[in-house]
């Protein structure tokens, strides 16, 4: 075998590894760049009307409350990793006997693990308490978002965790 | 003596420079101490007449009386400078685990390859296991200086949080120092003690320090894990049991996951210096040494890499089972892309942990029986690992998500599931499995009467292990979440059956075979060390990248969902951020060890001498 002197080795390892860096920096690059900032409170003028809280809990489920991170809106099938949330206000009506649609919400959102539907196993987070912690506005919001899903959003500020039987 | 026309101009440039900057430190001295008319305002004197030295004093007189009364308040954060504390402290941390990664792994493999060589009385292997334990001496000096350098800054830039740490884990400080004062003691009677003690002796104080060094990698294992899965403390913060703080949910499968990917880690990057020798060899004894200790380095790293993801696995499925939220965000969420990015470096370690050994058949001749084999095994694992790198939840602007009618997207998304990924993973395994077997098999017949009937039994084996792997893999698609997620199960242990099972029967098959042809230690491509270099490059990237998202996964919380990050740094940064920090890290590490390369390089050199220049020219 031809021997290379010391000094040709090393600049090729050298250029090995600096090549090699560029690569892996490079991939890094490729991927979408976001940097994720700390959610901070979203603050709800207390006379909000519904509809307009319907808005605010849709863009607080698509953000901080994370809820669309593993639920969907109008999917079906087996591939889902929680249950699909198009038309919940309408289901949620039947899913408990003697319980209305807005306790049944209502109680899944502050206590994730009292209902689970049948094929799904537990792991939603209490969203009121840390890490996600939303304050009890933004959960009213939310609320009137999935009201808004197959149903009439009617809730509003002045309800407290003990008006929705969730305390 | 004719003077060199270079000193001569470099000096006439240097007295150039001296005769400038002597002129302007002259005119800047003189213009300072020029009088200079004080500008006095056109009003009346002042009505204070206090005497200059009085007014003086009177000062500094309020000053001290003013600093007896400065109310103390406790700094949550520092900064040095416009530095960010978090990447003073993320490259520091990583630094001190990637040295202490390595200085934890090779006592493992290197007293087995001791104890081999005890066994065998093949002194090969002693010598071997000594080369590899030479790297050890400056690695654990680095790793001390790193580890303190890194608590002298966490205490400087994060005083709060630390006080908090210490709250919850002083009891676990004194054990951790005096384990250090032990490992110091075992590590340093182990390397100069080599051939001065009976080898019972010394394999017991092999063995005495590996248990003391997985006893340090525990503690400080404690340490990190609960700050991603807090328990034993309440929700304010406070402590009410120290052992479940340490016994936290993801503590043991970190434990068991960082021992795997520092023997593979360790073992590259012996393998590395193995090639670095290799290279710079001048003797074909000195290569078929070398080639030989990287082969076996890189043995040691892939045989730990192939059950590394399945402990990956159970890591990641303690972190969902400890909270869906901190496992959406790591695999669906905020770092979904960093698995791409990870993808592409385990496909690219595959690549190369094949590529070596299929370079390796080239040390034996007549190996094309084999080889032909090659182009089927390279496109099971590029396949494979196209899928591996295909993403499920994708970040995305919400006109993105409303047109995918999700996260994912609607056709790719399907290989982005774990039903895909688990089976492109071990089907990936499998694959290397296979090419180390044919390894193996050169330059070797088998002897064995049964040879035909265990050829077939192994084949069988394989295709039975990779059928039950796709069938999960597919089925998985047509049942719920509940029934899919025990899956892995069987997939996983399919693959670890099919490789004990066949590896138990090539030892029968190839007993007393036959040798065809020799095997040639040191004739081998040198590409193939390149291809070892850059392994270990890979290996340490990797390992800078998954500290980041084992770290970064808290995102604004020091400790998750306990307490919260509001420094100036209490965001999550962009991969490409990420990556550049990884990047200058790895090569900062690489750099460090050449060095150590270096110094346990110079224990082999012939002493200095005087007048050896002339003496050989005599």
């Amino acid at each position: 075998m031809k021997q290379q002197s010391n000094a040709w080795v090393m600049v090729k390892i050298v250029l090995l590894i600096l090549g090699a860096t560029a690569m892996y920096t490079h991939i890094g690059q490729l991927v979408p760049q976001k940097e994720v900032l700390a959610p901070t409170v979203v603050e709800i003028d207390e006379n909000a009307t519904p509809e307009e809280l319907v808005d605010i809990g849709k863009s607080i489920s698509e953000g901080k409350g994370l809820c669309l991170t593993c639920h969907t809106i109008g999917k079906t099938g087996p591939g889902l990793r929680f249950p699909d949330l198009g038309g919940i206000a309408t289901r949620a009506a039947t899913r408990i006997e003697g319980m209305d649609a807005l306790t049944y919400l209502a109680d899944s959102i502050y206590h994730p693990d009292d209902f689970i539907v049948d094929g799904f196993v537990k792991g939603m987070p209490a969203i009121n308490k840390p890490p996600i912690g939303l304050t009890q506005d933004e959960m009213i919001s939310v609320l009137a978002y999935l009201q808004s899903l197959g149903g009439t959003p009617t809730v509003t500020l002045e309800l407290t965790p003990a008006d929705l039987g969730v305390e | 003596m004719k003077p060199n026309k270079l000193i001569l101009a470099v000096l006439a440039v240097l007295l150039i420079v001296i005769v400038v900057a002597g002129i302007r430190a002259t005119n800047w001295f003189v213009e300072s101490q020029e009088f200079r008319a004080p500008q006095r305002a056109a009003i009346e004197a002042p009505a204070d007449t206090t005497p200059r030295d009085q007014g003086l004093a009177d000062e500094h007189a309020a000053e001290l009386e003013s600093n007896k009364t400065l109310e103390y308040e406790p700094r949550a954060y520092r900064q040095i400078g416009g530095v960010s504390s978090r990447v003073i402290v993320w490259v520091l941390a990583q630094l001190h685990l990637l040295f202490a990664a390595f200085v934890l792994a090779v006592p493992m493999f290197a007293l087995i390859i001791e104890f081999i060589g005890y066994k065998t009385g093949d002194s090969r292997y002693d010598k071997l296991a000594y080369e590899f334990t030479k790297l050890l001496s400056v690695s654990f000096s680095m790793t001390a200086t790193f580890g303190a350098f890194l608590l002298f800054m966490l205490v400087l830039l994060y005083p709060q949080f630390m006080q908090y740490l210490m709250h919850v884990f002083s009891p676990t400080f004194l054990p951790y120092v005096a384990l250090f004062f032990l490992e110091a003691a075992f590590l340093y009677s182990y390397y100069y003690g080599w051939g001065k003690f009976s080898p019972r002796v010394h394999l017991f104080l092999g063995l005495m320090l590996n248990v003391v060094g997985t006893g340090i990698m525990l503690i400080a294992n404690a340490w990190l894990t609960f700050m991603t899965s807090p328990a034993g403390v309440s929700e304010s913060g406070a402590v009410f049991s120290t052992w479940e703080a340490i016994n936290n949910f993801t503590w043991m499968p970190i434990n068991i996951h960082r021992i795997i990917a520092n023997v593979a880690f360790g073992g590259s990057i012996a393998g590395a210096y193995a090639a670095f020798k290799f290279l710079t060899a001048r003797t074909d004894e000195e290569r078929a040494h070398y080639d030989w200790m990287g082969y076996i380095g890189q043995f040691v790293a892939i045989s730990a890499f192939l059950p590394l993801p399945f402990a990956g696995y159970w890591l990641a499925s303690e972190i969902y089972a400890f909270s869906q939220t901190l496992g959406l965000q790591m695999m669906g969420g905020a770092f979904s892309w960093l698995f791409i990015i990870q993808a592409a470096l385990i496909g690219n370690l595959f690549l190369a942990a094949n590529y070596y050994l299929w370079l390796g058949m080239g040390r034996v001749e007549g190996t094309t029986h084999y080889q032909k084999f090659i182009k089927y095994l390279l496109i099971a694992i590029a396949l494979c690992f196209a899928i591996w790198a295909t993403p499920r939840s994708i970040i995305s602007t919400v006109s993105e998500i409303r047109a995918m009618g999700g996260s994912a997207h609607p056709m790719l998304g399907y290989l982005g599931v774990m039903s895909a990924k688990n089976t492109a993973v071990n089907i990936l395994i499998l694959s290397t499995f296979m090419s180390f077997l044919l390894y193996r098999r050169t330059g070797k017949r088998a002897t064995n009467p049964m040879a035909g009937v265990l050829n077939t039994m192994q084949f069988t084996i394989f295709a039975l292990s990779a059928a039950v792997v796709i069938f999960f893999g597919i089925y998985g698609y047509f049942v719920e979440a509940a029934v899919r997620i025990k899956f892995s199960i069987p997939q996983v242990g399919a693959v670890l059956l099919a490789m004990v099972l066949i590896t138990i029967i090539d030892v029968f098959l190839f007993r007393k075979a036959e040798t065809t042809s020799k095997m040639n230690w040191g004739k081998i491509n040198p590409i193939s060390q390149y291809v070892l270099i850059f392994i270990a490059f890979s290996f340490t990237w990797l390992m800078g990248l998954m500290g980041y998202v084992r770290a970064g996964l808290r995102q604004h919380w020091h400790v998750f969902g306990v307490i919260r990050d509001t420094s100036v740094d209490a965001f999550t940064p962009s991969l490409g951020f990420a990556t550049k920090v990884v990047s200058v890290t790895v090569l900062i590490f690489f750099g460090l060890i050449g060095v150590v390369f270096w110094l346990a390089s110079l224990s082999g050199r012939p002493n200095w001498q005087p007048n050896r220049k002339k003496a050989a020219l005599s």
